[in-house]
């Protein structure tokens, strides 16, 4: 986690002026992107004098993970460009995927990894790097208040529920939540609001307190099928800046180990048995929410064998486009839920690692939203 | 984009990503070209390879104001991987969809 009063710190002298006033404002200046984890999108200019990453201070960029160093490798500006060096780290510094054993050019779109996170130089003039750090700001705060509702992880005698939320820099729409309406039954959706930025997470944040505070007017929230109907309802996309959402809701019932499941215009989720043989895709047919007055959702269900987990994630997870620059389908994802498990890993975590393995420049297009429940 | 007049149907050809970058390119003219002109429009995306939701949303938006018109949008010619994301939004229930140009051409005359 990048050091927030540093960030802090950045932020009000960019916004003060005194780091980029001047004769610099207006020209091109050399930044890092962070283009993973948590942090994902925040940009840090890289100072005349040259920045060091570390995991502590006096390092310009702190990094609260185990894999950095203290101060783990230094980048300088020279000829134009940003060198790196690293700064005899125990796991290394990597410019585009090779480990650097000498000062070595960070070219402009090109990834530095430092422990897990990936960083993209990026050079920017000084107006395109205040209004990215006004957006960034604002973005920051509504990915913040999302996932601050987002639930805590489950450990129940009769369920396991855990998650990955990685908004994308951009921050999509993606919201989720999951509980017990009674002592029986369990509820869970995802939904996923057309569109990126504030404007799409505040519709999600909607329609998720609805849900998550229980208050959907004149509606058995047990009732897949109604949920969605009165969902359709409720956010009509002309009432709503032209937003739309999909989203899958489902009804875990203990008792008859039954699960009752509706979707709107979302991609199936899938059961997998333990063993694990099969992923049966979960899917109702029906258009995404808001844009077809008066449409009609019917549920479906389907027995949950003991041990059995269900795998619900947005279309983030599955659409990226590969280091090889394949733009990757669901098809392409399904299989991954058949690997086997990883002893000491979280099921959401290991998923989460493969595919972000495999993308471009470990940077998602998406917000990347998966849940993962086992029903003991 | 590509646009061209065929027996007084607008028929407009996309290509490339219609992702966020894809459609903030393309949305203003797109729109400009279909709802003014009053009168129907196919719109070719075969050479569209990727299709996110901010372009479904602007192919709704577009066959609404077509419609408040009096006109009709069709989409046609979908490569697999956008026929399978029109498919799981069930876009097909809001915007008529044809797989040749004839038929998107006979639908829009319909």
């Amino acid at each position: 986690m990048i050091d927030r009063q540093l960030l802090e710190r950045e932020r009000t002298s960019f916004m003060a002026g005194t780091d980029l006033a001047g004769a610099a404002l207006g020209d091109r200046r050399h930044c890092l992107e962070l283009v993973s984890g948590d942090d994902t999108g925040r940009r840090f200019p890289v100072a005349p004098g040259g920045i060091t990453i570390g995991r502590a201070e006096p390092a310009e960029i702190v990094l609260g993970e185990a894999a950095v160093s203290r101060l783990h490798c230094r980048l300088a500006l020279r000829d134009g460009g940003v060198i790196v060096t690293d700064l005899g780290s125990t796991n290394g510094s990597f410019v585009d995927g090779v480990r650097i054993d000498r000062p070595t050019l960070l070219p402009v779109g090109g990834i530095l990894r430092v422990g897990h996170q990936f960083f993209k130089h990026e050079l920017l003039t000084g107006k395109q790097l205040q209004k990215s750090a006004e957006l960034d700001r604002d973005i920051a705060v509504a990915a913040g208040y999302v996932r601050a509702l987002l639930p805590p992880r489950l450990d129940d005698a009769r369920i396991t529920a855990d998650w990955v939320y990685h908004p994308c820099a951009k921050l999509g729409g993606d919201v989720f939540g999951y509980g017990f309406l009674s002592e029986t039954q369990f509820a869970v959706y995802l939904v996923d609001v057309s569109g990126h930025g504030a404007g799409a997470a505040m519709h999600g944040v909607a329609v998720m307190n609805l849900l998550r505070q229980r208050v959907l007017p004149d509606t058995d929230l047990a009732d897949p099928g109604a949920v969605l109907e009165r969902l359709n309802t409720l956010f009509p996309m002309d009432q709503h800046a032209d937003m739309y959402f999909t989203i899958w809701y489902g009804v875990y019932d203990v008792a008859s180990r039954r699960l009752d499941y509706a979707s709107a215009g979302h991609h199936p989720a899938y059961l997998v048995a333990s063993p694990r043989g099969e992923a049966l895709p979960m899917r109702t047919p029906g258009a995404m929410i808001g844009a077809m007055p008066g449409r009609r959702y019917v549920a479906d269900s389907i027995a949950v064998p003991a041990g059995a987990s269900v795998y619900l994630f947005s279309d983030g997870v599955f659409e990226i486009v590969t280091r090889e620059g394949r733009q990757c389908r669901l098809a392409d994802f399904v299989p991954l839920l058949l690997a086997p498990m990883v002893a000491g890993e979280a099921e959401s975590q290991r998923l989460y690692r493969t595919v972000r393995a495999a993308t471009r420049s470990n940077e998602f297009d998406d917000d990347f939203s998966l849940v993962v429940l086992t029903f003991k | 984009m590509q646009v061209t007049t065929i027996d007084g149907i607008t028929r407009v050809v996309l290509d490339g990503r219609l992702d966020t970058e894809g459609v903030n390119a393309i949305e203003l003219s797109f729109t400009a070209t279909i709802v003014p002109a009053g009168r129907p429009a196919i719109v070719d995306l075969g050479a569209v390879t990727f299709l996110a939701s901010l372009g479904v949303r602007m192919f709704i938006s577009t066959a609404r104001a077509a419609a408040g018109r009096g006109n009709t949008l069709v989409l046609y010619n979908a490569t697999p991987p956008v026929a399978e994301i029109i498919d799981t939004m069930g876009l097909g229930e809001i915007i008529a969809i044809a797989g040749t140009e004839d038929e998107a051409i006979a639908l829009a005359k319909a």
